[in-house]
Formats: C-alpha cells, sequence, structure tokens
C-alpha cells in the first residue's frame, strides 16, 4: 500500500475538523465536540456552513421516499397538542406563583355554581420571541385576577436598560403595560384600560428601553421578543 | 393555527426528502421514521438558527436530517459492530448517483469527485451519503484508520481546491 506514504505533512486544523465533521466521518466523541463548538463559536459554526454548502449538492443522489402518514400523525401530537401542556407543566416555578389565585378561583367555582353559571375566566398564554435576539419569555394572562405572569425563559438586559411589555391590538398604537420586573418570574398587574382590549390575538411585545421605561409613551428600543396571546 | 399551517406546507414540501436522507443512512425504515420524527421537531424548533445561516433553506434541512442520522448510527454501533456493518455494505457505486444528477452544482461536484483516485471518490461518497465513519470506511476499503484519515482530508483539500477553481 503506498497511500500511507503520501508526500506531505498530516492536513489538520479547524476547517478540516469542519469539513471532517459535515462530510460524516468523525466518530461520536468528535461529532460531541464539533456539534458543541458550532453552538459556541460562531467562526467555527461558519466553516461548518460553507462546507455543507460546497457538498451539499452530492445530496442530490438522496431519493426521494414519502414517509408513512403515522410519521406526521406523530409530529401533529408532539408539537401541537403534546408540546405546549409539557412546556407549561415543565415550568412549575411559574406556575407557583399563580398558585394561591387558581385555588382561590377554584373554591369559588366549587362554592359558587348554585349562584352564577359557571363563566370560564380566559386564560391566555403567549411565547414571547423575535428573529435575532435571544430574549424569550412565556406570558400567562389571568383575566380572572387581572394579572399577568412573565416567566423569563433567556435573554438579559443591557446594563442600564430595561424591558418594557407593550399590548398591541390591531392596527392601534402600542399600549404600555409597564416596565418588567426582573427576576425569573415577574408579576404584573394590568391596567383596567389595557384589560379592556387585551383578549385573544392581541400582542405582547418587550421593547429594550432606557431604564425607567420610555420617555415618550411608545417604544423607542428595538422589540426584543413578541407574541400573540393564545387560548389554553 | 398559522404555525401549524406552516408547519404542514413545509412538511409536504421536504419531508419526501428527508426521509430519502434518513433512511440511506440509517438504512432501517423503523428507524427511519422516527429519526424523520426528531428531525422535525428539530427544525420546528430551531428555526431560528436558520436566519444566521448562509444555507438554501433545502441545504440547511438536509444538513440537519444528515446530521442527525449519522449521530444516532454512532451512538447505535459499538465499535466492534460497527466493522461487522461496515462489512455489509455494499461499495457504493457511482452509478446511480450520476443517474439522479440534474447537472448545475451537482455536476461540477462530480466532476470534481472525477478528479480524485477512484477508491478516494467512493470514500468521499460513501461517507457523505451514508456517514461511514474512518473506521468503517478504513475496513471496506481495507487500509488502517490513519491512512484512511490522511486520504479523506487530502480528498476534501483537493475537492475544495476543484470547486474554487
Amino acid at each position: 500500500m503506498t497511500l500511507a506514504q503520501d508526500d506531505g505533512p498530516e492536513p489538520g486544523g479547524d476547517d478540516l475538523f469542519a469539513a471532517e465533521y459535515v462530510l460524516g466521518v468523525l466518530d461520536a466523541d468528535e461529532r460531541e465536540i464539533a456539534s458543541r463548538r458550532i453552538d459556541a463559536d460562531a467562526t467555527f459554526a461558519r466553516l461548518v456552513d460553507a462546507w455543507e454548502a460546497r457538498l451539499s449538492p452530492m445530496a442530490a443522489a438522496y431519493p426521494e421516499t414519502e414517509p408513512p402518514i403515522r410519521v406526521k400523525e406523530a409530529l401533529d401530537r408532539r408539537l401541537f397538542v403534546a408540546e405546549p401542556r409539557s412546556g407549561l407543566w415543565s415550568s412549575l416555578a411559574f406556575w407557583r406563583g399563580l398558585a394561591a389565585a387558581s385555588v382561590a378561583a377554584l373554591a369559588i367555582t366549587i362554592a359558587v355554581p348554585y349562584l352564577n353559571p359557571p363563566v370560564e375566566p380566559p386564560r391566555l398564554v403567549a411565547s414571547l420571541t423575535a428573529d435575532g435576539s435571544d430574549v424569550r419569555y412565556l406570558a400567562v394572562y389571568d383575566a380572572a385576577h387581572r394579572k399577568i405572569g412573565l416567566s423569563h425563559v433567556s435573554g438579559e438586559r443591557a446594563a442600564g436598560k430595561d424591558f418594557e411589555l407593550w399590548m398591541i391590538e390591531g392596527k392601534n398604537a402600542p399600549v404600555s403595560m409597564g416596565i418588567i420586573p426582573a427576576g425569573q418570574i415577574a408579576h404584573m398587574t394590568i391596567a383596567p384600560a389595557v384589560q379592556e382590549k387585551l383578549a385573544q390575538g392581541a400582542v405582547l411585545a418587550v421593547s429594550l428601553e432606557p431604564a425607567g421605561g420610555s420617555p415618550t409613551g411608545q417604544p423607542t428600543g428595538p422589540v426584543v421578543a413578541a407574541g400573540d396571546l393564545k387560548s389554553i | 393555527m398559522k404555525d401549524r399551517a406552516a408547519f404542514d406546507l413545509l412538511y409536504r414540501q421536504t419531508s419526501a426528502k428527508l426521509f430519502g436522507v434518513c433512511l440511506r443512512v440509517l438504512k432501517d425504515r423503523g428507524e427511519a421514521e422516527e429519526a424523520l420524527q426528531e428531525v422535525f421537531v428539530k427544525i420546528w424548533t430551531k428555526a431560528d438558527r436558520f436566519a444566521v445561516s448562509e444555507l438554501s433553506p433545502i441545504s440547511w434541512l438536509v444538513a440537519i436530517a444528515r446530521n442527525h442520522a449519522i449521530d444516532r448510527i454512532r451512538a447505535r454501533r459499538e465499535p466492534a459492530t460497527y466493522i461487522d456493518a461496515a462489512l455489509e455494505v455494499a461499495d457504493p457505486a457511482p452509478g446511480p448517483e450520476a443517474a439522479v444528477v440534474a447537472g448545475g452544482e451537482s455536476e461540477r461536484i462530480y466532476r470534481c469527485l472525477d478528479e480524485l483516485e477512484k477508491d478516494r471518490a467512493a470514500a468521499v461518497r460513501g461517507a457523505y451519503l451514508q456517514g461511514e465513519s474512518y473506521a468503517e470506511l478504513a475496513v471496506r476499503h481495507g487500509v488502517p484508520l490513519n491512512t484512511m484519515r490522511t486520504w479523506l482530508r487530502r480528498s476534501l483539500l483537493k475537492l475544495r481546491e476543484c470547486l474554487e477553481r
């Protein structure tokens, strides 16, 4: 075998490591290292992307094969039914904040059906995210108690800045709901004027503002997360 | 609900291709179905990553499917058994692939692969399309692991040089 005696030094370096990852020849441990670096190191991620682009024409050789319908059915269950529930259940800390109110509400619901027709107070959730931003909040609106609970998932505010929460309803100008208190879980009381318009389909948005909030009454900084309220 | 319509569309347009990727790499229908499911969950929850990638949408999706399927076979195979698996896998012939090649970019990469020695080009194709590891390729081509590593690294550099020419 003459191949082992190829001339020249052994090639190496990040670019080749990226190439080997894309080609698919690395073992499990090496692939784990590469995939961590893709997440943590933008320069390395770009090298990987460039190799994906170079080699991707070979993917034309993969024949298209229709998957069985059960795959789609399982995905629908997983993404659109099961996940929101497990997502909420997994943020138990968030629910704990609303627990006292819920228990009180439950007691009333049990005791009062004889007096009032049972009216389910709307409970709406919104997942707040935005492209190009790592700020994420999960918001739950408890109409019965005029409260909004915010679970801070990720993304820090810059020094000397505050996150301000806005409601956008239809084509109307954003209405401030106040500065979001720092911390993992934040509770905000909703002003009656805002509550009137806060319903399913309304958009909640978070903007980055000077400390103390927008000086103009309208968002002045970038919107770092937004999402519409959905009924649960 | 809007999200769900978008997902349905994405699934309709891409699932056959991505299933083809999973099947080819995993060579097991049940496992490919599971992998496809995981791939779509990944795509759906990591869609924001696409914004920072320079790849075309379908290349990005194929990359996610390929990498996921390859991670799965690496996790599945113990070192001792993947040598057996390597021995069972037939050499990927250039024939059927060449037939699928539509032209343009694909034609160019196959022209560049043709500039490599025949067995090295076959190793590159086998690695890319089936996710074969250095260890598997070394066994199948009957060369030491380090030789295979050197072969493929040099081949990758030559490929890049040819593609950028």
